[in-house]
């Protein structure tokens, strides 16, 4: 699961002039077209360091973000749950995996992208930067985290990177699941007893802040922008995603009787837009430089489970073997 | 057949699946590698899911709904063998556990589905193929580490000299095992644990491992008689948490 | 000083509480090669392409993908083959046949044995290679060739993967067994989870309440 939270910063390679014209004008025209580009095409240096940040940065949220709902993993209440509960968890590390295998064919290698999320050096959607307190925010980040998820992955699936696009198609449809399943456990507590229904209140209170800068600041449109969107890389704008996520969840989120903690939070009938207080962007700025509740139990988590199995992958090393990247 | 004896048989085999699965379901997220994570989760999730086959068995015999009886029984009333309760340790000891453990299970299966008594027969028939996988994906590591550096050979025989007398623990008799042989409803622990000794060497021989001494070693019974050790009780308080807020709501 | 977390496992991991220093970069083949997986979605169909997985030899690697392509939807079989292993054509554009652009030069030097080659092909870009049918050959490139005569006349194709028979794992017959409660496994799906009637039923509750 993941947010627009990547932030398209401009690189040193935003001058297209160095790109050799011809290969960059066919390259555009079968993007125009509507065909994928697959690993071993031509691509400008751009497209690469873009794809494999964004990829990188999904793969890691998809990772850390087993964290927040696996603190809940051997507590979930009776069989249901407790099965499904691992089921989710596990599908974000199997979706870890896809994705870190995609940002590979573009040139990156695990062993880097992995040292690279435990250093801090790149970045994972913020939001499970917050602690899950209780079992019924558990199930909050399992529906609407998701949901945000579902909406963003929806999008990037029409990109076109080829083996992105084939990663986000397999998620997407394990993550039917997961909607379900969130849904069905916060129905289950708004509809069950008054000590449920406070547990599931409070926890959307804790979550409706972080919910709300999941997709990311509204975007500052660039040409590096309208370049990205052209080239399909980013598929739909922050304020877009959101947008979108509100119409879908927010009545599905009031008729269980649950309040949003947000008073202006509506939608405006003329412009068909939901109107909103705005999230604290310097609390998010705060947060995603490292400052967080969780950031620091999350990333050692994350360094000591890679310590911790080192001895495995050491003893079983082949040394003559050649690392050459995934195909496809 | 004596009733008695046929819930007494799935209660130790639920019990076990349960606590094994609720402990290798410790490891998601934490894994050596990520495919492992992924592939440990599953097994997990499959025992889990065995228990809750056979809790629903025993269900139908009369006993309680399958979440009552996991969620609200103490330790002294479990079945399961002391083995699958030990903290996961590192990652050796979780393996050498599902290496041991599942030899055994797959065995229990295998003589399950030609069990007298149908219902077990058809649920160890339907599962046989997941414990398949299990014994595979144990058997695989083993041989591959097993035979790898001496520091995960190390890792590996300590782990083995520790669990041995736990798994031996696996195959205390029951009040009721001669009636289950003689009604064909089990082979019976002495027949698994023979069996079981035959394929794990069969395993050990393709590695530096060595099987300790079975003659010095104290099996470590009584958990089918429901005593156990001191990491079962808080392993169940911690599972039942969320449930305990609240046994009659629905979760 | 370890640190208390609201997970229980994480408290157990006994982490480290406040400031480390940098971890050292991991080392190459930390994370192992990579093979590819192939799965069979039922009987008679094609193997095609699910991805790769990290994997320290072939065997491990099919414990690998087994469980990260094949537990949640519906699989018979699984083929394994290493990525380096497998060689590759430049890609097509969509509507194209990659084998009318490559010029397939007969090798200089025949290996004697012929062998048999498993052929894949992509017929669009985005989508997954599906396995198209085994030819044999005494090299890749007369594998291809070969593949060109004898399964490249349906277009289109915008990409081809070569691999030696030999170097591909395939589960056994005997193996289907692992595979035939996937989808009974409801938990992992959307379908079980069905929550209308309860919304129903609580708004009804809800509009009695308020017109007492």
């Amino acid at each position: 699961m993941y947010g627009g939270g990547n932030v398209f910063e401009a690189t040193k390679f935003d001058n297209l002039q160095t790109e050799d014209p011809a290969k960059l004008a066919e390259f555009e025209a079968r993007i125009a077209r509507g065909e994928k580009i697959e690993p071993t095409d031509w691509m400008p240096e751009l497209y690469r360091k873009q794809l494999i940040r964004m990829i990188e940065q999904h793969a890691h949220s998809e990772i850390i973000g087993a964290l927040p709902e696996g603190t809940w993993i051997t507590r979930a209440p009776g069989f249901r749950r407790k099965m499904a509960q691992m089921a989710k968890v596990q599908d974000e590390v199997g979706h870890a995996q896809l994705l870190y295998s995609a940002a590979e064919t573009l040139g990156k290698s695990r062993e880097q992208m992995l040292t690279d999320l435990i250093n801090g050096k790149s970045k994972y959607s913020n939001v499970f930067n917050y602690p899950a307190f209780t079992w019924a925010d558990s199930n909050i980040i399992s529906w609407l985290i998701d949901a945000g998820a579902i909406v963003n992955q929806m999008a990037n699936a029409k990109g076109s990177y080829g083996p992105y696009s084939r990663a986000l198609e397999r998620i997407c449809a394990e993550e039917a699941f997961h909607l379900k399943y969130g849904h069905d456990a916060v129905v289950h507590m708004a509809t069950g007893t008054p000590k449920q229904r406070e547990m599931i209140q409070a926890a959307l209170n804790r979550w409706w802040g972080p919910i709300m800068t999941f997709f990311g600041p509204s975007d500052k449109m660039s040409t590096h922008t309208e370049t990205l969107m052209r080239w399909k890389v980013k598929m739909a704008s922050n304020d877009e995603c959101r947008q979108q996520f509100l119409d879908m969840y927010v009545p599905k989120i009031w008729e269980l009787g649950l309040t949003v903690p947000d008073p202006n939070l509506k939608k405006n009938q003329e412009t068909g837009q939901w109107e909103y207080t705005e999230p604290d962007w310097d609390e998010f700025k705060r947060v995603i430089n490292g400052d967080g509740p969780c950031n620091a139990e999350r990333l050692a988590v994350r360094r000591t489970a890679e310590e911790r199995g080192a001895w495995v992958r050491r003893a079983l090393l082949n040394p003559k073997a050649k690392y050459v990247k995934p195909l496809a | 057949m004596n009733e008695q004896a046929i819930k007494d048989l799935l209660y130790k085999l639920a019990d076990d699946q349960l606590i094994l699965g609720h402990r290798n379901s410790e490891w998601t997220g934490f894994g050596p590698i990520l495919e492992e994570d992924i592939a440990f989760s599953s097994m997990a999730q499959d025992k889990i899911g065995h228990s809750l086959a056979f809790y629903t068995l025993l269900q139908e015999l009369g006993e309680a709904d399958p979440d009552t009886v996991a969620f609200t029984r103490n330790a002294n009333q479990f079945h399961n063998s002391q083995l699958v309760e030990l903290p996961n340790g590192e990652y050796d000891f979780s393996l050498i556990r599902h290496f041991l453990y599942d030899n055994a299970e797959i065995i229990r299966f295998e003589m399950l589905s030609q069990s007298s008594y149908e219902p077990i027969a058809k649920v160890a028939t339907k599962l046989k193929g997941e414990v398949k996988y299990h014994v595979l994906h144990a058997n695989t590591w083993i041989k591959n580490l097993g035979t790898s550096t001496e520091e995960a050979i190390l890792r590996l025989q300590s782990s083995l000299n520790e669990a041995l007398p736990y798994a031996l623990g696996m195959f205390e008799n029951s009040k009721y095992e001669q009636e289950l042989m003689d009604a064909g409803v089990y082979g019976g622990e002495e027949a698994v644990k023979a069996e079981w000794l035959k394929r794990i060497q069969a395993v050990l021989e393709k590695t530096e491992l060595k099987m300790p001494d079975l003659e010095s070693i104290e099996p470590r019974f009584r958990g089918r008689y429901g005593e156990h050790t001191e990491h079962l009780q808080p392993l169940l308080d911690e599972m039942a948490e969320v449930f305990k807020i609240d046994p009659t709501a629905e979760w | 000083m370890s640190l208390k977390s609201l997970d229980p496992r994480v408290t157990r991991l006994n982490l480290p509480d406040g400031e480390v220093p940098a971890m050292e970069p991991k080392p190459e083949l930390d994370q192992f090669e990579t093979y590819e997986a192939f799965h069979q979605k039922k009987e008679g169909a094609a193997h095609t392409y699910v991805g790769p997985v990290h994997a320290p030899n072939e065997d491990v690697a099919f414990l690998f993908a087994k469980e990260q392509y094949s537990r949640r939807f519906p699989c018979v079989g699984l083929w394994i083959a290493r990525t380096e292993n497998i060689q590759v054509t430049p890609y097509a554009g969509d509507g194209e046949n990659v084998y009318d652009m490559l010029r397939i030069e007969e090798p200089a030097k025949r290996s004697e044995q012929a062998e048999p080659y498993e052929i894949f092909h992509l017929k669009k870009r985005g989508k997954a290679h599906t396995h198209a049918g085994r030819v044999v050959a005494t090299s890749y490139l007369e594998a291809l060739q070969e593949a060109k005569n004898q399964l490249g006349e349906k277009g289109p194709i915008v990409n081809v993967w070569v691999v030696k028979s030999k170097d591909v794992l395939q589960s056994a017959e005997d193996d289907k067994d692992m595979w035939t409660t996937v989808p009974e496994k409801k938990y992992r799906e959307a379908i079980a989870y069905k929550v209308m009637d309860k919304i129903t039923k609580f708004k009804e509750e809800q509009k009695n309440l308020t017109a007492q």
